[in-house]
């Protein structure tokens, strides 16, 4: 009887071990995180600096365990070359063969729309984090998209808010817009323009120009432009050409002789340009970090990826970075990271990021956060030229009012 | 619109179209001469502006590097031409052109990722002097400073290659090898060798070119798609293999861009297609070129 005790507590025993250890196995299980970024093509630029962002993250993550601290995360980082059959394809890929549970898309906003419904097929998470029309997260909601930077609405009424004060001063009548021939440019002109017509319905946008994505040759748009003599110009020119544009532009003279407000200049250009950056030039941009110094989740992410990357953080950067945080404490919160679960849990979720704490919004997913529009000028601090006079336009002032969005979605 | 304007649209259509010009002659010339349409002309174009950029880097402590990265990306490329000509080129001169295509368009995906791997993907921008920092006032219009070495270099370009095809004796051969390479071999001239030749000057060329856009805008990857398909639009309508059809070629496309983006932005590059086309139909060897050919 006693042997037949005995050796039923040791089975006991084994079997209690046996499942503990396979729970423990379990819970050793890696996140498999997919990147799929724009590393060649008009995207290189923003998407190699988001890419640095992203592996800092997860260094920092699986240095204290991984998420739960239980669950290393595995990154799979693929080149979606900034076209939309090629970020399908790389993105089915990360899902089929790598097991991704999430993925972080696109520089091209044209990619991440057509990555979003992939990763609803699959139930993938999808973290929009460089791109920002808002069509990702306005038509055609997924629940498994969310979007961590201000979108082309929000940006652009930012944009609005800044020039209508400029035009009131300076008696501004008639415009002229420039700016890339995609989806991100086409979006973000067309609500800026709405903006403006709203806030100054004396404003008349005297022409529009359109030139293609990789565009390398604006001499003929600046001369153009140049010639008709309007008030102000409003550009929405992307990454690669915007560097191209800006440099053609400032070696034309333009900017001496055209107000160019509102234009989006982000800590890329004011460190690839800053010999040559036209200073006193009032611009717009998404997540600059020396706007949030003063968190310490900044502070501290600064530091760390300058040491890792001897350089500063560029917006994209900063904003992939948060991409991996905000996941991180949707895993927190959903105490699982079965993606169902986290994305229950993300919804309407508020974050501490570097730029301060956030919400997503209920609604579509968007993060309720700021846009920053500034005067570009030297500061002894930085080796490049930063804004000055930030206007930090929260999210809450910019996004898009819900009535609207319903009646969009109604209306497709 | 007044006469100023109209002018400064003029300049910049000029300046355009010699960058065209630029990348265009090295790609007319290889054609013309060797019948190989080469698609990888482009991605060495590339790779110029790439040389460009780490020989003015590496030099950037003096005053002369902006001046000799130029000519110094020209030879680099050119080198990197010869060793292409040499090892796969040569191989398929008597390949369909289809397959030449396919040879040459796998060349220059080689090529791309060659240059991702080397210099990385970050983009690249060369500084240029102070002096070339300012626009300049041409009868009132303003013009880049730095187009005025452009066109320069394009005028200097197309003056040198004339004189090279009218007064040398390279140059005959180089023009009786575009109308008979058979007749040319059966005066005893080494065919092979004057392709090699030929082929890399078209690459030094493409180089040089390069080298002039680099200070124009950034460097990035990718930017040899868009212009590897202007350039065959400039030389199909001046004529493969014809020096002042690709010269006429480039300012039509570079004048028909200028103009068109100024009343009419959207149908800017559609126009160009068309006159492409119809060019095709009408009159298939270009406004220039020769339908003679053995």
């Amino acid at each position: 009887m006693n042997f037949r005790k005995t050796t039923a507590f040791f089975v006991a025993v084994i079997t209690c071990l046996f499942f503990f250890g396979m729970t423990g196995a379990m819970a050793a299980e890696p996140y498999n995180l997919g990147v799929a970024l724009g590393l060649t093509g008009a995207g290189a630029l923003y998407s190699a600096d988001g890419v640095e962002g992203i592996k800092l993250a997860v260094e920092e993550i699986n240095a204290k365990g991984g998420l739960l601290g239980q669950h290393k995360i595995e990154l799979f980082i693929r080149d979606s070359q900034t076209k939309p059959d090629v970020g399908v394809r790389e993105v089915k890929d990360l899902i089929l063969r790598d097991k991704i549970r999430a993925v972080i898309n696109d520089y091209s906003s044209a990619v991440a729309m057509a990555v979003k419904p992939i990763a609803q097929e699959y139930k993938v998470l999808h973290i929009a984090s460089i791109s920002n029309s808002e069509n990702i997260t306005m038509i055609n909601p997924s629940p498994y998209t969310f979007q961590v930077v201000p979108n082309s609405y929000m940006q652009a009424k930012a944009a609005a808010v800044a020039i209508a004060k400029m035009a009131k001063q300076k008696g501004w009548k008639e415009f002229i817009t420039i700016a890339s021939d995609y989806e991100w440019g086409r979006s973000t002109q067309a609500s800026a323009v709405k903006f403006l017509k709203e806030t100054s319905p004396d404003l008349t946008l005297k022409k529009e120009f359109w030139p293609r994505l990789g565009e390398t040759q604006f001499t003929s748009y600046i001369t153009g432009i140049m010639a008709m003599k309007p008030d102000f110009v409003l550009g929405s020119v992307a990454s690669n050409d915007n560097v191209a544009w800006m440099e053609q532009a400032k070696n034309y003279g333009f900017f001496d002789k055209i107000p160019y407000p509102g234009s989006l200049i982000t800590v890329t250009e004011l460190m690839l340009q800053a010999k040559t950056l036209t200073r006193g030039i009032i611009a717009l941009t998404r997540a600059p970090f020396f706007a949030h110094m003063d968190n310490p989740m900044m502070a501290d992410f600064v530091k760390n990826y300058r040491a890792k990357y001897n350089k500063y953080p560029s917006d994209w950067a900063v904003l992939c970075y948060d991409a991996v945080y905000a996941l991180k404490q949707g895993v927190e919160k959903a105490k699982t990271i079965d993606t169902e679960k986290v994305k229950d849990a993300m919804k309407g979720m508020t974050v501490d990021l570097t730029r301060g704490r956030l919400t997503f919004r209920t609604i579509d997913n968007q993060l309720s956060c700021s846009s920053y529009t500034g005067t570009i000028a030297d500061d002894p601090r930085y080796p490049f030229p930063i804004y000055k006079d930030i206007i930090e336009i929260k999210g809450s002032e910019s996004e898009r009012p819900e009535s609207e969005i319903l009646a969009a979605r109604k209306a497709k | 619109m007044d006469i100023t304007s109209i002018f400064t649209q003029f300049l910049s259509g000029l300046t355009y179209g010699t960058i065209l010009f630029l990348v265009a002659a090295g790609l007319s010339l290889i054609f013309g001469v060797m019948n190989i349409l080469n698609f990888a002309h482009a991605a060495l174009w590339l790779m110029g502006a790439y040389f460009s950029y780490t020989f003015w880097n590496l030099m950037q402590e003096y005053s002369f590097a902006f001046w000799l990265s130029i000519p110094l990306a020209g030879f680099a490329a050119a080198a990197v031409g010869w060793f292409l000509e040499v090892v796969l080129i040569k191989r398929i001169y008597k390949r369909e052109l289809h397959e030449q295509l396919l040879i040459t368009y796998s060349i220059a995906l080689i090529l791309s990722d060659t240059i991702k791997l080397t210099w990385g993907v970050t983009n690249k921008l060369i500084v240029r002097p102070e002096m070339l920092r300012k626009p300049v006032f041409i009868f009132g219009s303003p013009l880049d400073s730095y187009f005025i070495l452009v066109i320069l270099s394009g005028a200097a370009v197309a003056i040198g290659l004339w004189w090279f095809l009218k007064y040398t004796r390279y140059g005959h051969i180089v023009k009786a090898a575009v109308y008979s390479r058979e007749m040319v071999a059966a005066l005893g001239i080494p065919i092979p060798r004057i392709y090699t030749w030929v082929f890399t000057l078209g690459i030094f060329l493409a180089g040089f070119a390069g080298g002039i856009q680099a200070p124009i805008g950034s460097i990035t990857l990718g930017m040899d798609n868009a212009i590897i398909i202007q350039a065959f639009c400039v030389v199909v309508i001046g004529g493969f293999g014809s020096l002042l059809g690709t010269l006429v070629g480039s300012l039509i496309v570079g004048e028909v861009m200028s103009f068109t983006i100024l009343f009419w932005p959207e149908g800017a590059m559609v126009l160009i297609f068309v006159i492409t086309a119809a060019i095709l139909i009408v009159r298939p060897w270009g406004l220039f070129g020769t339908p003679m050919r053995t």
